[in-house]
């Protein structure tokens, strides 16, 4: 019966030619072959763009997860690339199908004006003046003067607590200086010149920038706005000169998630004379090393950052440091943390020396829980003249308590009600003078941490014998092994191998833009109330303090375990220590680059254009590039099909697949898919040169198909093939694309729509010599089962697929899986897979109710495509 | 393409002396006639006097700027393919040079088999252009 219809086609086919091509001339089949390969061209440089957009939708989806640090110009090269591949796409769609959808560039160019108008969004300050006196501040000003400044203002004209005269030099003066000369222009240039935020030079830029704004002149009002505040304040001391602390106040600086802590420049004992020197080294410390390294893996671009700068009147401190309002370890914990030195508080937070401890439990009357006094060796106090010095603290004085319980009770209350003003723990230093008077210097909120506690069965003696170190301060909890590098000076820095434990003798802030690079920190002095603990709990890196002779006791190049939670330091690496593990910050979030991409990527990533089918699904409605680039993708598939179809071109023209008999596969040659130019109404499977053709048909008729339905004795090839005979042999000329099994192919390209059974599905693959081109998908729907067991065999194959590698993702009954840049052998091996699955998946929907069934259906597909792969190609 | 198919012209115009003498060393070994220049005017004197079939064509140069260069190689020929690189601080204008008609657009650093392929596609879509010239008989216009 079959031969028969095929001969009866043969006959039939012959006929129908011999009506076609005489009709064609020579000349009319070289411009036709042009077109068409033109077209193709288009159509393989479409699906290239295509690529190149879903990676970098992908780049910016995992960016927006906020675990990697990533740059301004990672969301700008992104975006461009981006815009760029959806011009090419839709300039190629134009080759397609000439005018046929012009109105996706209107589409284009309102998303790329709302892409454009985010990245080009600058703040603007709506308050000019360039001084503000402390006695008119407040936490409303913090776009004016920076946190530190606006939170002080507060503190002294709200809460009415003792803060030091003085006045903010505002963000109007930071613009203004920036712009005066072109000196924002010229650091915009001296960066680019450097290269990409990776791998520029950064100590060297650092430099030239510094240079640049020390050699800069503070611009007259600038000047004559300070002069006058400086007047008031020495009017108001009874014409006494005032030495000033010059602090920064940056926007960004002290706020919840991001401290900047210790990455500015502070100066201390400050002379009205000297005064300007200094406000430069302020503004310019917005450039130095750690403070551009910083501003980079948390998120902030150089123009988010005002550099505002705070004028206090200089205390002469007895004692001072820095209160928790809680414990930053732990936010269960709500016992006030006081750290204390004798002199300024600057000791505290520079972390190169010891400091006594206070913890306050917030009973009725506050009882003062623990004392832990240390031997403070040294203090920093003023000097006669100006600036600061660190001395040595006479041997009494150094083991004494540096508060008297009164003292630290006061200090307590102060805490209290600083933190019940802002209704968040705080992180604030103050200091006492000679007069006992306590004076606040700065409150900002605290990040606490998550306790978390060691699994129960964790025995700690069994590690007994590799402790190296004990009794050392956790500065950040954590537990993190690597190999020990000590940095005793500058140069050590740049040596730093990633993933290393960083050992110091003291937590200087200069070590800062090695932490986020370390595995873990240890330092024999400092405390957790430092600058560099406080950068080490932001960025989630354990930190043990206060570890004695560590720099003596630890060896450059040995492993070993820092559990900072238990203030020790084990030799080796501790695996069940290290299982005590804790969630990663996530650095990124809410900065404002992370913000921007997130606005960014609204216009980019989200589908509205989901159905093919609906009226929507029209170029007028794209609102995003994704649209964009979905639509026109669904369409240039259309449009290869249709041209190949509607133009009465007998090489062109759909074949038939001859394999053995004709089978219901018709198959649409694009370019160079046949062996040679085929002008039969049939192609032979040895004809077809696709690379990714042959290899899903190789998988495809590889393994018989063995039920259901049951084997009928007829024997392999006829069952293997019952699914895709096709008994009526004449192809109705209109059908659509997606009403019969099609490929539409060429020697690296194939397309393949098909409906076996009950359900249907695409594939798409490009195999060719470029690796970094390659790609597969395969999106699947439907069956003939119920709902639930047609999800159960979408899942089925998904789980399948991934164990192959794919990514796959399932929406409703739709199995969506692709996989791209692997290489030619690696990708033929894949499509063995589909055209495998393709066969052997039909009507497994109706046994997904029965699990034994579905093991059993798992494990035989499983083992089929092992040996599939194992096969010689 | 194989390496004998890569066998035509390919001018490689950057100011940076050793990013263009290492690429067009890259690229000589993968089978193209390199031919290089190191300022847009040279690029353009070379144009008139050799002509090749695709340009690579750096964005940021001194003298002549890279998007005026690309518009001077197209008022000569063009069926001239280009293909423009950038540093990744300099991504405004992308758009803008696309509209102009740049056949693509590459950010550097590059990767050399990415700018290869690239080369090799401006290649076989020139040679379709002339062609389809061919047959239509008339000059294609530059793309507005």
């Amino acid at each position: 019966m079959l031969k028969k219809l095929a001969t009866f086609s043969k006959k039939f086919f012959f006929l129908d030619q011999e009506e076609r091509d005489p009709v064609l001339h020579a000349e009319e089949v070289e411009a036709l072959r042009l077109a068409f390969k033109s077209r193709y061209h288009s159509f393989k440089l479409l699906l290239a763009a295509n690529n190149r957009i879903l990676e970098g939708m992908a780049d910016i989806e995992r960016a927006l997860q906020g675990n990697e640090p990533f740059s301004m110009s990672f969301v700008q090269t992104r975006c461009t690339a981006i815009s760029v591949n959806v011009f090419r796409m839709i300039n190629d769609m134009e080759n397609i199908a000439p005018g046929k959808y012009t109105a996706l560039k209107d589409s284009f160019v309102a998303i790329q004006k709302r892409i454009d108008t985010l990245l080009g969004a600058r703040k603007q300050i709506a308050d000019r003046r360039l001084v503000i006196p402390l006695e008119s501040l407040s936490s409303k000003m913090i776009d004016l003067v920076g946190g530190k400044m606006a939170n002080l203002g507060d503190i002294k004209n709200t809460l009415h607590m003792h803060v030091p005269d003085g006045f903010a030099i505002t963000a109007a003066a930071h613009e203004m200086f920036m712009q005066a000369d072109g000196l924002q222009r010229e650091i915009d240039r001296l960066f680019q010149v450097a290269g990409s935020d990776e791998d520029r030079n950064l100590d060297l830029v650092s430099s030239q920038i510094r240079q640049l704004i020390m050699a800069a002149e503070v611009p007259e009002p600038i000047y004559l706005a300070v002069v006058e505040a400086y007047s008031r304040m020495k009017e108001a001391m009874d014409g006494q000169e005032i030495r000033m602390a010059v602090r920064s106040s940056a926007f960004g600086e002290d706020t919840e998630n991001t401290s900047f802590a210790g990455q500015y420049r502070s100066e201390l004992n400050v002379s009205f004379s000297q005064f300007f020197y200094y406000y430069k080294q302020v503004m310019a410390s917005k450039y130095s090393v750690q403070a551009i390294a910083y501003k980079l893996s948390r998120g902030f671009r150089d123009e988010d950052i005002a550099m505002c700068v705070g004028c206090l009147a200089m205390i002469d401190a007895i004692a001072g440091g820095v209160i928790y309002t809680q414990n930053p370890l732990d936010n269960k914990d709500d016992a006030i943390y006081i750290n204390s030195t004798w002199g300024l508080p600057k000791a505290v937070v520079d972390g190169n020396d010891l400091c006594d401890l206070f913890v306050v439990s917030r009973d009725d009357n506050l009882t003062i829980q623990r004392r832990e006094v240390q031997n403070k060796g040294y203090q920093i106090v003023c000097l006669e003249g100006e600036g600061c010095i660190r001395t040595e603290t006479d041997d009494v004085l150094a083991a004494k308590p540096s508060l008297t319980d009164a003292q630290v009770l006061d200090l307590a209350d102060h805490a209290i009600r600083i933190e019940q003003f802002y209704e968040t723990p705080q992180d604030i230093e103050w200091a006492i003078d000679i007069e006992g008077k306590v004076s606040i210097l700065q409150s900002r909120p605290l990040q606490q941490l998550e306790a978390v506690l060691p699994g129960p069965d964790l025995d700690l003696k069994r590690f007994e014998s590799s402790l190296l170190a004990e009794g050392g301060i956790n500065a950040s909890p954590g537990v993190a092994s690597g190999k020990v590098f000590k940095v005793a000076k500058k140069v050590d820095i740049l040596q730093f191998p990633e993933g290393a434990v960083l050992v110091v003798e003291q937590a200087l802030p200069a070590w800062a833009p090695l932490v986020a690079r370390a595995a873990a920190v240890v330092s024999e002095q400092g405390g957790f109330a430092g600058h560099l603990a406080n950068v080490a709990r932001e960025f989630g890196i354990p930190a043990v303090f206060g570890v004695k002779d560590a720099m003596g006791r630890l060896h450059n190049g040995d492993s070993v375990t820092v559990a900072a939670d238990l203030g020790r330091v084990y030799l080796g690496n501790i695996g069940p220590l290290l299982e005590w593990t804790r969630p990663e910050p996530k650095l990124m979030l809410g900065s404002p680059i992370f913000e921007l991409l997130k606005e960014v990527s609204r216009h980019i990533i989200p589908l509205h254009l989901l159905d093919p089918e609906s009226r929507d699904f029209a170029p007028q409605n794209c609102g995003t590039f994704h649209d964009i680039t979905r639509f026109i993708h669904e369409k240039s598939v259309l449009e290869m099909f249709s041209f190949g179809k509607d133009h009465h071109f007998s090489e062109r023209s759909s074949k038939q697949l001859h394999y053995r008999v004709p089978m219901n596969w018709w198959i649409l040659n694009l370019d160079d898919g046949f062996t040679h130019e085929i002008h039969g109404k049939y192609v032979k499977l040895e004809e077809i040169a696709s690379i990714p053709m042959l290899a899903f048909w190789d998988g495809f008729a590889a393994i018989p198909w063995d039920g259901p339905p049951a084997m009928d004795g007829k024997g392999m090839t006829s069952i293997m093939f019952r699914s895709t005979m096709n008994t009526a042999l004449v192809p109705g000329i209109k059908s659509k694309y997606a009403d019969r099994n099609y490929f539409m192919i060429s020697r690296n390209f194939c397309t393949l729509s098909s409906r076996l059974g009950y359900h249907f599905s695409t594939m798409e693959a490009m195999v060719s010599e470029r690796s970094g081109e390659n790609y597969l998908g395969f999106k699947f729907k439907g069956g003939a089962a119920d709902f639930e067991r047609c999800l159960g065999r979408v899942h089925f194959i998904r789980d399948i697929l991934e164990r192959y590698g794919f990514r796959a993702t399932v929406n409703g009954d739709n199995l969506d899986a692709r996989m791209e840049g692997h290489d030619m052998d690696y990708m033929i091996g894949r499509l063995k897979i589909l055209g495998y699955l393709t066969l052997h998946t039909r009507q497994l929907d109706m046994i997904m109710g029965t699990s034994g069934l579905v093991t059993y259906y798992m494990n035989k597909l499983t083992k089929d495509i092992d040996s599939l792969l194992t096969e010689a190609p | 393409m194989d390496k004998k198919q890569r066998a035509f012209k390919v001018l490689l115009v950057d100011d940076e002396d050793i990013f263009r003498e290492a690429t067009a060393r890259q690229l000589t070994v993968r089978g193209f006639i390199v031919q290089t220049a190191a300022s847009g005017e040279e690029a353009i004197a070379q144009v008139n006097a050799d002509p090749p079939e695709v340009v690579v064509l750096d964005q940021q140069m001194p003298g002549l700027h890279g998007s005026e260069t690309f518009i001077a190689i197209k008022k000569i020929d063009p069926l001239i393919e280009v293909i423009m690189l950038t540093g990744n601080t300099s991504v405004d204008n992308a758009i803008e040079l696309m509209q102009m008609g740049t056949f693509d657009y590459l950010m550097k650093p590059i990767n050399i088999d990415e700018l290869l392929y690239k080369i090799e596609d401006a290649y076989t879509r020139k040679k379709l252009n002339e062609k389809q010239q061919r047959e239509a008989g008339q000059p294609r216009p530059l793309q507005s």
